[in-house]
């Protein structure tokens, strides 16, 4: 690889750039019309549409909304029995089953019995992204905590730290970055999920409004709010990054090993 | 061959096993006490008894064997594609050049996402949904063929060339061989993204299978009916994935 | 495992003094604009060992990898019998200073000895004994099964020493490759290198920051000096053959060669 990584890579805009043109390109040229499908121009007018009458912002609330609030929620839940089950092993190995039993559940086979429960609106979908967010964040952490540094706990221990000051001072400052990265993933999952409950049956937010624009027969509507969504996964994503590497700096950038 | 564990993790086991029990002895107890509703939270005996004559009697068999197929043929279908295109793409770094960034701006996007897309082409119908559950399955194991290949030890190719090897021999006994644990990788993620779309695609579409006989359950309040049909959802995403890391153990069996 | 026999009065290892195997002929280097060698004008005589010394970043893997044909010089030839190298030879065994990184992972030792065998189009009837031969050689009979990962550092380095023997090679290239071994494990290496290139009359070129260990092996060696890489002298060892690590490196004329190929050595790092 030449050292110019400074550089921006021009290349990886072709595709992209391409298909839009193409697409524009072939819609008009065949003056085709679709209940299915729509130009990207159609769709760049959709979009703004939805911008400035307020649908768009109230979708993008009311999803983000709910991913946070469940993500807040199986984050706190997922944490402190990740730390619990990291530092006591025994507790781990007696939780074994049970977890094994429980994470390979689909959270979108919950949505039922969150039906059932909440009927349609805020709490269903966040009890769902709750439950997806929980899992991944409860894995990794535990993994964090148990995998510090044995020869830190050491250190802590020469110096006189008793149990609880070791878990504070040395296990849960090591465990961090990785804890982030967790959040991280959670997070994107959290999203991911809050979609895909709208879209299967909760009648809010940005994947119900796509599904409601299909039905409709408003295509252009439809796409530029999948091309939104991408957008705000992208984007959240790279706050996160960049959180991540303010906090912890570049050191602490670990690939998440599957 | 399988190594059995040691007799002291046996223990922990069967100790962990029993710590199980006491939770659906927990869940017993809670239901007897009707601490919550029975039209919430069914009692195990209820739920086991759904769970016995929906299988052997009533429809839970065929559903489960639909929500199944669809999940495997999905998921074939994007493993193939995923690893052919993931390698031609991974060994060439133009083709990564052009594509990686277009690849890192459509993974955060949610496959289910593509759902009223691919509604609005293929209607409510099995097709739309094998189509979703290959397009989201695709996405992993592309991602993952890539990087598998892009990260092959520059050493094995100098290697590679001192020894005169072709082409398609550096491909097939460096390159492939070298990425298999992130192919393999990618895959499980692969199905569980297969399941996952299968019911969701099973509930929007109304086509027969788990997904929508839970969602006919909760739909009728027959809780037990749909905690039934959840724990089979879990068996599936339990035994699929134990299949996969068992075979990846097994063709990974030179790791450290 | 082979060690020397007891020191005797030996010549010099003949070699064939006739048109050289290896030569470089005014080559200059550049990578990305850097010029990494400058002048190098050697020849490497068949069933010649010789050892290249030099401070790190002299340009001496560079150097190896003009000798392999996996780059090609700037300025100047890089000829082998004569003829210009154009790109890598089978005949030609290139042994790695990272053993990990060379070896497949996924495959046995028997399977990485395999490789070599498959590249050269060996008679698959007759691969099974070679193997069994070669792996009897660097005294890995008992690991054919083994994994990379299940060896010891010294152990991965044999097997990759077995698998460029299975090239048939006429030269060896060497870089560093006891650098990342213990000196224990390093000298018994050293001595079945030694066997081997006596026994198969391979041409072979080392490269070494070990200034003992390049007189200890060679029949030549060169000192380096960097920036751009060239060549600063050369010196001709004339210690008897076989060599043994305890009489040899007691030798005064080893004694000798030390003091002046570490003066060199020192005044080329101011």
């Amino acid at each position: 690889m030449s050292g110019d990584t400074q550089r921006f890579d021009w290349r990886g805009l072709v595709i992209p750039v391409g298909c839009v043109v193409a697409a524009e390109g072939a819609a008009r040229v065949t003056g085709w019309q679709s209940d299915m499908l729509a130009p990207p121009s159609s769709i760049a007018v959709a979009f703004w549409t939805a911008a400035l009458d307020g649908t768009l912002v109230k979708a993008t609330a009311a999803t983000l909304a709910t991913s946070l609030a469940g993500l807040a929620i199986g984050a706190v839940l997922g944490l402190l029995v990740g730390i619990l089950l990291g530092l006591v092993r025994s507790l781990d190995r007696l939780m074994e089953f049970s977890i094994e039993a429980f994470r390979p559940v689909p959270a979108v086979a919950l949505i039922p019995i969150a039906l059932l429960v909440f009927g349609f609106g805020f709490r269903m979908e966040i009890a769902i992204v709750a439950f997806a967010a929980f899992w991944p964040i409860l894995i990794l952490t535990r993994a964090a905590v148990a995998g510090v540094e044995p020869r830190l706990i050491q250190v802590g221990r020469a110096l006189g730290f008793g149990a609880a000051a070791r878990v504070w001072k040395i296990v849960l400052p090591a465990a961090l970055p990785r804890i982030f990265v967790a959040f991280r993933l959670a997070a994107g999952i959290a999203l991911i999920v809050a979609v895909t409950v709208e879209i299967a049956a909760n009648p809010l937010g940005l994947g119900y409004n796509m599904i409601l624009a299909q039905q409709t027969m408003r295509p252009e509507l439809m796409l530029a709010l999948l091309v939104w969504l991408g957008f705000v996964g992208w984007s959240l994503n790279r706050l996160l990054l960049w959180s991540q590497k303010s906090l912890f700096g570049p050191a602490a950038l670990i690939r998440i090993e599957r | 061959m399988i190594a059995l564990p040691s007799l002291q993790r046996m223990c922990w086991l069967l100790a962990s096993f029993g710590v199980g029990l006491l939770f659906v002895l927990l869940w017993y107890v809670i239901a007897q006490a009707k601490l919550v509703s029975p039209v919430f939270l069914p009692g195990p005996g209820r739920t086991f008894d759904a769970l016995y004559y929906g299988l052997v009697e009533g429809d839970l068999a065929t559903n489960t064997l639909a929500t199944v197929e669809r999940m495997v043929y999905g998921w074939l279908l994007a493993s193939i594609a995923g690893i052919a295109i993931g390698a031609m793409i991974g060994v060439s770094q133009t083709a990564r050049a052009y594509v990686e960034p277009t690849l890192e701006f459509l993974r955060p996007l949610p496959a289910s996402a593509m759902m009223p897309v691919a509604i609005a082409l293929l209607g409510l119908s099995d097709a739309m949904v094998l189509a979703v559950i290959a397009f989201g399955a695709l996405w992993p194991m592309l991602l993952a063929t890539v990087h598998g290949f892009a990260a092959v030890e520059p050493r094995l190719y100098q290697v590679s060339r001192a020894l005169g090897l072709s082409h398609a021999e550096v491909v097939r006994k460096i390159a492939l061989p070298s990425a298999m644990p992130d192919i393999l990788s990618g895959m499980r993620v692969g199905l569980t993204i297969a399941l996952i779309l299968a019911v969701v695609g099973e509930m929007l579409a109304s086509r027969p299978g788990l997904g929508q006989a839970i969602l006919l359950a909760a739909r009728a309040f027959q809780s037990a009916d749909l905690y039934a049909g959840v724990i089979l959802l879990g068996i599936i995403g339990y035994v699929s994935n134990l299949a996969l890391s068992l075979t990846e153990q097994r063709l990974l069996r030179w790791r450290v | 495992m082979i060690m020397a026999s007891r020191q005797e009065t030996v010549p010099v290892r003949e070699a064939d003094s006739a048109a050289p195997l290896i030569a470089f002929e005014n080559v200059d280097l550049s990578l990305g604009g850097r010029p990494i060698l400058a002048g190098i004008d050697v020849s490497i005589r068949k069933g010649e060992f010789l050892s290249v010394v030099g401070p790190s970043g002299c340009g001496k893997t560079s150097l190896l990898n003009l000798a392999a044909g996996l780059l090609m010089p700037s300025k100047g030839r890089v000829a082998y019998a004569g003829k210009p190298v154009t790109g890598p030879r089978q005949d030609i065994a290139i042994v790695f200073q990272d053993y990990g990184k060379a070896l497949l992972p996924w495959r046995t030792a028997s399977g990485n000895i395999a490789l070599a065998l498959e590249a050269i189009s060996y008679p698959k009837e007759k691969r099974g004994a070679r193997i069994a031969e070669l792996l009897a050689l660097i005294g890995l009979s008992q690991h054919a099964d083994k994994f990379p990962s299940q060896l010891s550092g010294g152990m991965q380095q044999r097997l990759q020493i077995a698998r460029c023997l299975a090239q048939d090679p006429k030269v060896l290239l060497m870089d560093e490759p006891f650098g990342a071994l213990d000196a224990m494990t390093r000298q018994a290496l050293q001595d079945e290198v030694l066997a081997i290139a006596a026994r198969t009359g391979a041409t072979v070129l080392f490269i070494t920051h070990d200034l003992e260990e390049a007189i200890y092996l060679g029949d030549r060696v060169i000192a380096m000096r960097p920036n751009p890489g060239r060549f600063d002298i050369s010196f001709d060892i004339a210690l008897p053959r076989p060599r043994d690590q305890l009489t040899t490196r007691e030798c005064p004329e080893f004694l000798k060669l030390r003091r002046e190929l570490f003066d060199v050595i020192k005044e080329v790092e101011h």
